[in-house]
C-alpha cells in the first residue's frame, strides 16, 4: 500500500515537472529556470515557501524532539508565531523591487549590481556555494531515512536491496554503505535531480504546493487521529504529568526452554526482566546462542513510569520464555531522572545536559533564530525575488502565517501525545513520525491512509533539496560561469550546462552523503546559521541602508561565516562532535549577528561612500 | 566593473529617497518593534511559570499545560491576528517595476 501511494506520489511530482517544462519554454532560459520570469503568484509563492521552510527538519527531526523533551518543545518552537511576518516581511519588498532594478536572477548578482562590486557577488557566491551544499547532504540524507523506513518489509524493496548489496560489494567507497540506504538515495536523489533538471524553478515552486497541502492534510488529519486515541489533550498531559524518564541499561537475553539454533531478537523487541517487575526495550538486535547459552550484552531501555510498564507488559506475549537480566546498573537522565513533571514543564529532561534541554538565554536564541535566520536564507530570498507584485507578498503572508500555525502547534500536541501511544521510541528517536502515522492508522482502521502522512515528511525533505539544488547550480552557472568565464555565454550554451551543473551538483550531493553523519539535525542547523550569519545582516544593510559599501558587505559576509566556524570549530574540539560552542549559552547565530553588524556598521563608516549615481538608482526617487 | 568613487555621498537627506523605500523601512522597524514584543511575552512568561513548581501537579487549560497556553497559544493566536491585520491594512503595495514576462509583453507590443 505504502509503495502504491508513492508509485502515485512520484507520479505526479514528474507530471508537474512536465507540464511546468512545456509553460516556460516560451521564456528567457535563465530567468524562467532559476526565477520563473519574477512571475510567481499568491498560492504558488505562499505555498512554495512555506514548504521550503518545512523541510525534513521539521517532520523528523523535531517531532523526536517532542517526544524526548515534553511540552517545552512549545516554547522552543514559539518563535513561529511572528516567522510568517519578520521572514517574509523585513525584507521581501525592497529585495524583489532591488532584484528589478540590478535585473538579477540570483542574490550574488543582486548584490553584484548593487554595490557594482565584483568581489561582493563573488564572495557571495562562494559562501551560497559552500553552505547549501552541507543543507544538501542533510536532505538527501534524510529523503533516504524515510523512503527505507517506509518501504521497509515491502518484499520488491528487501529484494532489490540484496541485489544492490551483492553488486556493490566490494566498490571502493559506494560498497561500504548500507545497501538499504543506498537503493533509497539513489532513487530519491534520481527523482529529484531529474524534476528539478527537467522542470526548473517553475517545476520546484509548482511540486512545492502540491507538497506544502499533502503536510497540510497529513498533520491535521493526525491531529484529530492523536486526540481521540488518547482519549482527549487533558488526559494526554495529566499522564504525561505523571511520567518519569526512562533509564539506559546493557542487559544479556536467555530463554528459559533450549533454542536449537540461534535466536535472533530485532532491535526494538519488547522483553521482561527475570522476575517480570521491570520491563525493557532492546536498542540494538540480539542473538541468543543455541544450547541454552545467554546472548551478549546488549544496549536497552528501561521503562520507569508505571502505568506505561502495565500497559507494555499487556502488549508482551506470555508464552515468550524469554527475559532479560540487567548486566549495568541502569543509567538515568541527567536532568529530570526519577523526577515526575519533567515532560510538562520547563525545561524538559536531558539526557546529558545536568540544567536540563532549554534554558531561557537557548530559547531566546531560538526566538531569534528561527525569524532571523530564516530572514537570511537565500533560499527564501530567491523566492522573495520571485513573487509577482506587492498584493501577492501581502495575502501569501496571511496565507503563510495560517499555515505555520496549522503545522507547528499540532505537531507538538501530535508527539506530546505519542508518549501515550508509543512508548520506548528513545531507541530511535527520529523513527517517530512514521511510527506514528502507522500506529494512528492501524487503530483508527485506515492503514491505507499511513501512506498519506508518510508522504507528509518526504514531501518537505523533497520540497527542500530540490530548491537547494537549483540554488547550488545557480550560484554556479549564473554566477561563476556567466558572470566570470563568459559572460557573451549563449543562451543554448547556457542551457546545456545548467543541465549538466545541477546532476552534477545532485551526483557529487549522493557521493558526499553516502556515509551520512550521525547527527542530521546538526547539520541542518549548522548550516541555515551559517548562512542566515552570512546574509542577513548584510542583505538588511545593502537593501535599507544607502550608506553601506562594497568593503562592508564584505566585511559583514565573512564576519558572519568565519564566526560561526570558530564556534563550531571550538564545539567540535571541546566535546569531539559536531557540536556548537555556546558562549554565554547563546547560540553562535546570535554572535555572528552582533559581530556582522559591528563590521557592517564601522566599516561603512570608514570605507568610501558609493557614488551618486549607484544611491540614486537603488534609494533614489527615480529608481529604474 | 566597479565604478569610479568621484561624486560619492555621505548620508543622503531623507527628501531625495523613494517613498517606497521611506515605506518600505517603516515598515521594517514596524517588524523588528514586532519582535521584540513577543520576544519579551514568551520569554518573560515562560521564564517566570514555566517551570512549575516541584511535586504540585500540572494545570491543565484547554487541554494543555495553563503555562503553554497563556506564555504560548494565546500570544501565538494575537501574533496571527496582528500579522493579517499587517499584511493587509499596515503594509503599502508599491510598484516594484516590471517581471520580465511584462518586459517580453511590451516588446512583443512593439
Amino acid at each position: 500500500m505504502a509503495l502504491i501511494s508513492f508509485g502515485i506520489y512520484l507520479a505526479f511530482v514528474f507530471l508537474l515537472a512536465l507540464l511546468a517544462n512545456r509553460v516556460g519554454k516560451s521564456k528567457s532560459f535563465v530567468s524562467e529556470y532559476f526565477l520563473g520570469s519574477k512571475s510567481i503568484g499568491l498560492w504558488a509563492f505562499a505555498l512554495t515557501y512555506a514548504a521550503t521552510a518545512a523541510s525534513g527538519g521539521s517532520f523528523m527531526g523535531f517531532p523526536s524532539l517532542i517526544y524526548t523533551h515534553g511540552w517545552v518543545l512549545a516554547w522552543w518552537i514559539a518563535g513561529y508565531m511572528v516567522v510568517p511576518m519578520i521572514a517574509l516581511g523585513l525584507l521581501a519588498k525592497r529585495l524583489n523591487q532591488v532584484g528589478r532594478i540590478a535585473g538579477a536572477i540570483t542574490i550574488p548578482e543582486m548584490l553584484r549590481h548593487r554595490f557594482s562590486s565584483q568581489m561582493v557577488g563573488n564572495l557571495a557566491t562562494f559562501l551560497v556555494v559552500f553552505f547549501m551544499f552541507f543543507f544538501l547532504m542533510a536532505q538527501f540524507k534524510a529523503g533516504a531515512e524515510i523512503m527505507a523506513t517506509l518501504l521497509e518489509g515491502v518484499p520488491v524493496y528487501q529484494k532489490l536491496v540484496v541485489g544492490v548489496e551483492s553488486a556493490t560489494a566490494g566498490m571502493p567507497w559506494i560498497g561500504n554503505a548500507k545497501a538499504d540506504y543506498l537503493l533509497c538515495l539513489i532513487v530519491f536523489a534520481i527523482s529529484v535531480i531529474v524534476y528539478t533538471t527537467f522542470g526548473g524553478f517553475r517545476a520546484v515552486v509548482w511540486t512545492d504546493v502540491m507538497q506544502g497541502i499533502v503536510m497540510g492534510i497529513g498533520v491535521v488529519v493526525m491531529l484529530v487521529l492523536v486526540i481521540s486515541q488518547v482519549g482527549g489533550l487533558g488526559n494526554a498531559t495529566r499522564q504525561l504529568d505523571e511520567m518519569t524518564p526512562p533509564k539506559f541499561v546493557s542487559v544479556t537475553i536467555a530463554s528459559e526452554a533450549p533454542v536449537e539454533e540461534d535466536l535472533r531478537l530485532p532491535r526494538g523487541e519488547w522483553l521482561l526482566v527475570k522476575g517480570g517487575h521491570e520491563v525493557i526495550r532492546l536498542g540494538s538486535a540480539a542473538t541468543i546462542p543455541a544450547k541454552g547459552e545467554v546472548s551478549a550484552p546488549v544496549d536497552a531501555l528501561l521503562i520507569t513510569t508505571p502505568a506505561e510498564r502495565d500497559r507494555v507488559k499487556r502488549r508482551i506475549d506470555a508464552d515468550l520464555k524469554i527475559t532479560a537480566s540487567m548486566a549495568s546498573e541502569p543509567e538515568g537522565y541527567a536532568y529530570g531522572e526519577d523526577k515526575k513533571g519533567v515532560y510538562v514543564h520547563a525545561p524538559g529532561p536531558h539526557r546529558i545536559n545536568p540544567a536540563g534541554f532549554l534554558g531561557v538565554m537557548l530559547a531566546l536564541s531560538f526566538f531569534a533564530f528561527w525569524n532571523f535566520s530564516g530572514a537570511g536564507q537565500p533560499s527564501y530570498m530567491v523566492r522573495q525575488m520571485a513573487f509577482r507584485d506587492t498584493p501577492t507578498l501581502r495575502r501569501s503572508m496571511v496565507m503563510v502565517a495560517f499555515y505555520f500555525s496549522l503545522i507547528y502547534f499540532p505537531l507538538v500536541i501530535i508527539f506530546t501525545c505519542a508518549r501515550i501511544l508509543l512508548p520506548g521510541m528513545e531507541i530511535y528517536p527520529d523513527r517517530v513520525m512514521p511510527e506514528m502515522a502507522t500506529v494512528l492508522t492501524q487503530n483508527a482502521g485506515v492503514p491505507w491512509l499511513a501512506g498519506l502522512l508518510v508522504a507528509a515528511p518526504f514531501a518537505a525533505v523533497m520540497s527542500s533539496v530540490d530548491s537547494f539544488l537549483l540554488l547550488v547550480s545557480s550560484g554556479v552557472v549564473r554566477d561563476i560561469y556567466q558572470e566570470s568565464i563568459n559572460p557573451k555565454a549563449s543562451e543554448k550554451q547556457i542551457k546545456r550546462l545548467t543541465y549538466i551543473v545541477t546532476v552534477s551538483v545532485g551526483v557529487l550531493g549522493v557521493f558526499a552523503v553516502l556515509h551520512p553523519p550521525e547527527f542530521l539535525q546538526d547539520l541542518i542547523v549548522f548550516a541555515s546559521a551559517g548562512l542566515g550569519a552570512c546574509f542577513l545582516m548584510p542583505m538588511i544593510f545593502a537593501l535599507y541602508w544607502p550608506r553601506t559599501t562594497p568593503a562592508a558587505m564584505a566585511a559583514g559576509m565573512g564576519s558572519g561565516g568565519l564566526v560561526i566556524l570558530i564556534l563550531y570549530l571550538i564545539g567540535y574540539l571541546q566535546t569531539k562532535e559536531f557540536q556548537e560552542y555556546r558562549l554565554f549559552d547563546l547560540h553562535p547565530f546570535i554572535w555572528s549577528v552582533v559581530v556582522s553588524t559591528l563590521c557592517l556598521y564601522f566599516v561603512s563608516r570608514s570605507t568610501p561612500a558609493i557614488s551618486i549615481t549607484l544611491r540614486e538608482r537603488f534609494f533614489g526617487k527615480e529608481q529604474k | 566593473m566597479e565604478e569610479s568613487q568621484e561624486g560619492s555621498i555621505e548620508e543622503p537627506p531623507v527628501e531625495d529617497l523613494a517613498a517606497s523605500f521611506r515605506q518600505s523601512r517603516k515598515e521594517f522597524w514596524f517588524m523588528v518593534m514586532t519582535w521584540v514584543a513577543f520576544a519579551a511575552w514568551t520569554l518573560g512568561f515562560n521564564f517566570l511559570f514555566a517551570k512549575g513548581e516541584e511535586g504540585e501537579a500540572v494545570e491543565v487549560v484547554f487541554g494543555m499545560p495553563k503555562w503553554v497556553v497563556f506564555g504560548i497559544a494565546i500570544p501565538w493566536m494575537i501574533a496571527l491576528g496582528l500579522t493579517i491585520w499587517f499584511a493587509m491594512f499596515y503594509m503599502k503595495d508599491t510598484d516594484l517595476g516590471h517581471t520580465d514576462e511584462e518586459y517580453a509583453n511590451e516588446k512583443g507590443d512593439a
